[in-house]
């Protein structure tokens, strides 16, 4: 049984059907075909499938369609800011926080948050946030710096 | 000795080719490869360690709305294949060997359906008696995985090189001890998958995310009976490998005979249970034990090791793998006599494969322990033992190892210094403690027939940026940046300015793939050799344009003019059109190659099995907390000698990353069996280090050049996980004095330890 949803997807005001038990990830890779969200164990235990589900980042393979309703979302073909990349991307890029990439828009994402939330985080703060979203390639220690590069570099904006 | 050299690209900070795709989102894994008409396909697999087929009914499946092909054994030509041995099918004939192996599979147009249609197959099973455990396994009387394999061995290593007898026999002490490494998987966070699709030409067009494509498309033309050429292998974004992407499973198979039978492209992607039960092969567990002989000022003077490994129910790369365990770590200290005895047993489990290290971390994991034993027992400083014993450049070891390039003892030097080894020491505190190991990696591995080479093409586009055409494997290491600023700095043109392609084995020509820390040495030489090439070329025709001896061009930044007149030059787009755009032209494209200078093992695996190799020293301080058993890791040091750094900011992800696992593996990751049914399939169970679970770590590059890398690289890898295990267990040892000598370290043994000590 498919289900009207209607959407706020990066932005933009979206109709679309789905099975009420579509999962978000699947409905966002499958249908809308946004590939950018990863799937990295479908359980809950990796942060690779993490979007913003209404302000909050969610992993989205636990999510059912049929809570979506009205929901804002927001995926990692959201974060640019126009056509610039998010100062998070830049930083990732900068200091090698990517190596296989496949974590990484999870991990973008749940860093967005965490600096939506907290402007100046300590690394305790940035460890802590980002516990949930596994990368099995970097050893974390060039994501850390690209958070803390990101993190200067808003504040710095701001200030601009 | 080092040879510090100035570089315009290769050593620079750069940033990766590939990154702008990977923050966006943008780069295509295999999950993200969507062909017209394209079917979803899901595998069924034996519930059962060991059994026979009795029948298989797949006549329900068949009829149900939306499914498009059924495929089983049938389907194939029944043959079996392997990396070394042929001893595995792409579908189960006649009977299953382990929890997982691949018996049926279906394509339908969703993964629903897919599912559903899988329920419907009708199996009957006769399950067998089975065996778990490799020691049993090679009892006789114990079930039998092969027919036709005597007690189960696979594989059977004994070498004696010198006279062992008599060194034990002048050893002034003796050390004995047994260690147990563990499986470990490699937890890629993007599983295997494929995307096949089928001509009824009869070509076969796959798109994998596997990190050695010829490789894979010498396997899979084998399995299905075709020439290569009727197989094409384009590789997508591959978010991850460390060795479990190398084709040793049957993930592209099942797709490719989906494909032909549905006549539909067809996509398989393991799921992350599947990706555990037999998606990547873990890492070979193996029992070891170790006996040395030492001499009273700390020369190692005999050594014997004995290994049984756990080959799982097939054997994909486990025999190269259990002779990299036996052997490799002698190219690591001088040693003068060893003897190796081992063992690669068949059992009902997963096959074991390929990880990191190759061997190496459960090897040193042993060894490097059996040291540190030694050490306390002379009573001499564990940094003292390996300066002593350490490896320079110019030894050969007992097997044929040939040693061009080697900074241990300069890697000692730093990471005494990066600990401040001296001084902690000197100030112990309880239940503080120090531990030490060294690690010897090899820069590609001659094993895959008597060729370890690479090869690649570079063109020059109308616009004077470069192209190079590379069949080597982008696996998220960062190869393809550092061969984009080898090129660079050979053609002397800025690294913005060289592109490098996907992988593709139409396209792309010939070579091995990620394995063995090849890359940057191999496929590095390669395409210096094609650069060079290129650079002739573009020099010939600068040098009409300019009226110049070619002999007297450099370049540099895209300009070419005579060395000190660099007011007057052409570009490199200059030369290239001026070349192509007339009567009778050329466009510029050059190939180059290279096959390391090591030779085939022979029959007693003797034999110099790489053009180079890299070292490296790890050092810990631990902090055990006696009442719960729990280690923290307070400061972790890693000294590498992987020659010049030509990508710093990847080589430092390559430490980083290595560590990371080398950390998993001593402390954290664990699978339990239960009659051979792996009972933690998930991440909640099986845990790798997230970023709470990392200590600090400090690191840093010996000033090395290897004579024969490209401007003076070797690998680096795998080197970072090798000795981390034995690492952490001989700061344990310092700290509180108990050894733990099986995998992984959890509070549990340590406390048991503890108890048990009094
Ligand atoms: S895929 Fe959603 S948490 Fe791993
Ligand atoms: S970069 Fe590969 S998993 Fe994080």
């Amino acid at each position: 049984m498919k289900k009207k949803i209607q959407l706020t997807l990066n932005g933009k005001k979206t109709i679309l059907e789905a099975p009420a038990h579509r999962l978000l990830l699947d409905l966002l890779r499958d249908e809308i075909g946004l590939t950018g969200t990863k799937e990295g164990c479908g359980t809950g235990d990796c942060g690779a499938c993490t979007v913003f589900l209404n302000g909050k980042p969610v992993n989205s393979c636990l999510i059912l369609s049929g809570e979506l309703d009205g929901a804002e979302l927001v995926t990692i073909e959201g974060l640019k800011i126009g056509p610039e990349l998010h100062p998070i991307q830049k930083a990732f890029i900068q200091d090698g926080g990517a190596q296989c990439g496949y974590c990484t828009p999870g991990m973008l994402m749940m860093a967005k948050a965490l600096l939506d939330e907290n402007p100046n985080p300590t690394e305790e703060e940035i460890r802590f946030a980002l516990s949930g979203n596994l990368c099995r390639c970097t050893g974390y220690a060039k994501i850390i710096q690209a958070v803390q590069d990101a993190a200067k570099e808003i504040r710095q904006a701001a200030r601009r | 000795m080092a040879k510090a050299e100035k570089f315009s690209v290769v050593g620079q900070r750069v940033q990766r080719v590939d990154g702008f795709d990977k923050v966006t989102g943008e780069s295509k894994y295999i999950a993200d490869i969507i062909l017209p008409g394209m079917l979803l396909g899901k595998i069924l697999r034996s519930p059962y360690p060991h059994a026979r087929i009795l029948r298989i009914d797949t006549s329900k499946a068949e009829h149900l709305r939306g499914v498009r092909a059924v495929v089983t054994a049938e389907d194939t030509l029944k043959r079996p294949w392997g990396a070394f041995f042929a001893d595995q099918y792409i579908l189960s004939v006649g009977k299953a060997r382990y929890v997982g192996e691949e018996v049926a599979a279906v394509a339908a147009v969703d993964l629903d359906v897919a599912e559903e249609a899988l329920a419907l197959i009708d199996v009957e099973w006769e399950p067998l008696p089975a065996v778990f455990d490799a020691e049993e396994a090679m009892k006789a009387g114990a079930p039998l995985v092969h027919d036709d394999k005597k007690r189960n061995i696979a594989v059977t290593l004994d070498i004696e090189r010198g006279n062992i007898q008599r060194a034990f026999a002048e050893s002034d002490i003796i050390v004995e001890d047994t260690f147990q490494s563990a499986p470990q998987w490699h937890c890629s966070i993007e599983t295997i998958g494929s995307v096949a699709e089928y001509a009824s030409s009869g070509k076969y067009t796959i798109y994998m995310n596997s990190q050695t494509l010829f490789n894979a498309r010498y396997r899979i033309a084998a399995a299905l009976g075709v020439p290569e050429t009727d197989i094409r292998i384009i590789q997508s974004a591959v978010g991850g490998g460390f060795g479990g992407k190398s084709c040793d499973d049957n993930n592209a198979l099942v797709a490719a005979i989906l494909a032909r039978k549905a006549g539909k492209p067809v996509k398989v992607i393991n799921s992350r249970e599947e990706e555990f039960l037999a998606g990547c092969r873990p890492r070979v567990f193996m029992k070891i034990d170790v006996k040395l002989g030492f001499k009273k000022d700390g020369r190692i003077r005999a050594k014997h090791i004995r290994i049984i490994a756990d080959n799982g129910a097939y054997s994909a790369k486990a025999p190269a793998i259990t002779g990299v365990a036996a052997m490799r770590h002698d190219t690591c200290y001088k040693y003068s006599d060893v003897k190796t005895q081992a063992y690669l047993v068949y059992t009902n489990k997963i096959p074991t494969g390929a990880f990191r290290g190759f061997g190496n971390p459960s090897a040193e994991w042993a060894v490097e322990q059996a040291i540190d034993i030694g050490a306390h027992e002379l009573g001499i400083d564990p940094m003292e033992i390996a300066r002593i014993n350490a490896a320079e450049s110019g030894y050969v070891s007992p097997h044929g190892n040939r040693v061009t390039s080697c900074e241990l003892k300069q890697c000692l030097d730093m990471t005494e210094k990066m600990m401040d080894w001296k001084k902690k020491r000197a100030d112990k505190k309880p239940n503080t403690g120090l531990g030490l190991a060294c690690t010897v990696h090899v820069s590609g591995k001659r094993h895959f027939g008597d060729y370890d080479g690479s090869s690649a093409t570079i063109k020059i586009n109308e616009d004077g940026k470069a192209l190079i055409l590379s069949g080597e494997g982008e696996i998220g290491q960062g190869v393809h940046t550092a061969m984009c600023q080898i090129a660079a700095e050979e053609l002397g043109v800025r690294v913005e300015d060289v592109e490098i392609s996907k992988a593709d084995t139409d396209l792309t020509t010939f070579c091995l793939g990620a394995f063995a820390s090849r890359l940057t040495y191999i496929s590095g030489n390669a395409v210096k050799n094609a650069a060079s090439n290129v650079k002739q070329q573009l020099f010939q025709q600068a040098s009409e344009m300019l009226e110049a001896n070619a002999d007297d061009l450099i370049s540099h930044g895209g300009r070419i003019f005579v060395k000190g007149a660099e007011g007057k030059f052409v570009t490199v787009a200059d030369a290239a059109r001026a070349r192509l755009f007339r009567h009778n032209g050329a466009p510029i494209v050059g190939s180059g190659s290279f096959d390391a200078d090591s030779v085939l093992p022979d029959k007693t695996r003797f034999g110099n099995e790489s053009g180079a190799y890299n070292y490296g020293v790890q050092a810990a301080q631990v902090e055990v907390d006696r009442e719960t058993g729990q280690v923290k890791v307070l400061q972790y040091v890693i000294a590498s000698d992987c020659g010049t750094v030509i990508y710093p900011i990847g080589a430092e992800g390559q430490v980083e990353g290595g560590f990371a696992q080398g950390i998993g593996y001593a402390l954290i990751e664990g699978l339990q069996f239960d009659e051979g049914r792996p009972v933690n399939p998930n991440f909640s169970d099986y845990r790798i280090p997230s970023m709470r679970d990392l200590p600090p770590l400090t690191h840093a590059f010996a000033d090395s050049y290897e004579p024969t890398g490209p401007f003076g690289a070797k690998g680096l890898g795998e080197l970072n996980m090798d000795p981390t295990a034995a690492v952490i267990s001989n700061a344990i040892f310092d700290a509180v004095g108990v050894r733990i000598k099986t995998l992984p370290i959890t509070p549990e043994k340590v406390l048991k330890a503890l108890t048990e000590k009094g």
